[in-house]
């Protein structure tokens, strides 16, 4: 009878412990990817490696407004160009 | 999908790979050592062990592939097979492919264990010792992340889990299960033979 009682403590604590192997698993599986979504959130957050365009985009339809935008993202001047005739001017005796 | 999806997707498999095969070797020397209690029988250790292995090799597979598929990085998969062959930071690269086929052969020979005898696959398992700190230099000289504060942190607690692990393990020995039953003996004997 005692035999009895000890071999089904035993099947009862294996059993047990089977149970926790299982939970263990399974709990340590759901952390990983957990996990990777958390740390490949925490990476993006500290090194994102990539530079926001929003910002680009919001001053050029800023600037349009104002001014003509070419294609190659040069504006054109708001002041008319004129040419000087000025005779030039030479410089000498320079020093260190 | 978006190429920085999966940038950051190969960062955190590889950080939770690492923390993965961190646990795996300090079960695996908890189960060296024989660890129980009433409550947490040797087999469990050694049954943990033994998947999370195996969910080290998944998440270093997603690892692997992510960084792979990832167009902007033309790694190639010659870098994921062949140490060395990468162009990009050729020598730490090349220690995560080791680490990584160190690890493949252990599992593999973990699984036919009946076949190769426990001489070889002893003397196999002694290679994770090997490819955990191949796997941290990988991880601080590839990582984009190696120096920001929560993978740092991570790769430290990691580090000092399994260095306290290997110290406890040459400080208690490895436990021999018939050590008392083998003194006793050698005790008894000693007593009848006269000398």
């Amino acid at each position: 009878m005692e035999i009895k009682d000890t071999t089904q403590e035993r099947v009862q604590a294996r059993d047990a412990a089977m149970r926790l192997l299982n939970r263990l698993t399974t709990g340590a599986a759901v952390s990983a990817v957990a996990g990777v979504a958390l740390l490949g959130a925490f990476s993006a957050y500290t090194i994102p490696g990539t530079t926001s365009s929003s910002t680009a985009s919001t001053s050029t339809t800023a600037s349009s407004s104002s001014s003509t935008s070419t294609s190659s993202g040069l504006q054109s001047s708001t002041t008319p160009v004129t040419s000087s005739s000025s005779s030039g001017v030479a410089v000498s005796g320079g020093s260190r | 999908m978006n190429n920085a999806v999966l940038w950051y997707a190969t960062r955190g498999a590889g950080a939770v790979s690492l923390v993965l095969l961190s646990a795996v070797v300090v079960l695996g020397i908890l189960s060296v050592l024989r660890v129980q209690t009433t409550g947490w029988p040797r087999f469990l250790t050694v049954g943990l062990h033994r998947n999370l292995a195996l969910m080290t090799l998944v998440f270093l597979t997603l690892h692997i592939v992510t960084a792979v598929v990832d167009p902007f990085t033309h790694l190639g998969w010659l870098a994921a097979v062949v140490p060395f062959s990468s162009y990009y930071r050729t020598f730490w690269l090349g220690l995560g492919t080791i680490a990584f086929e160190l690890l493949l052969a252990i599992v593999l020979t973990s699984l036919v264990r009946g076949f190769i005898g426990q001489a070889a696959w002893r003397l196999l398992h002694w290679l994770t010792y090997a490819a955990w700190p191949f796997a941290v230099l990988h991880g601080v000289g590839t990582g984009t992340d190696a120096w920001s504060a929560w993978l740092f942190t991570l790769q430290a607690f990691c580090v000092i889990a399994v260095l306290a692990a290997i110290g406890y393990r040459f400080m208690t020995g490895s436990r021999d299960p018939l050590a008392d039953a083998r003194s006793s003996f050698q005790g008894a004997v000693d007593r009848r033979e006269p000398r």
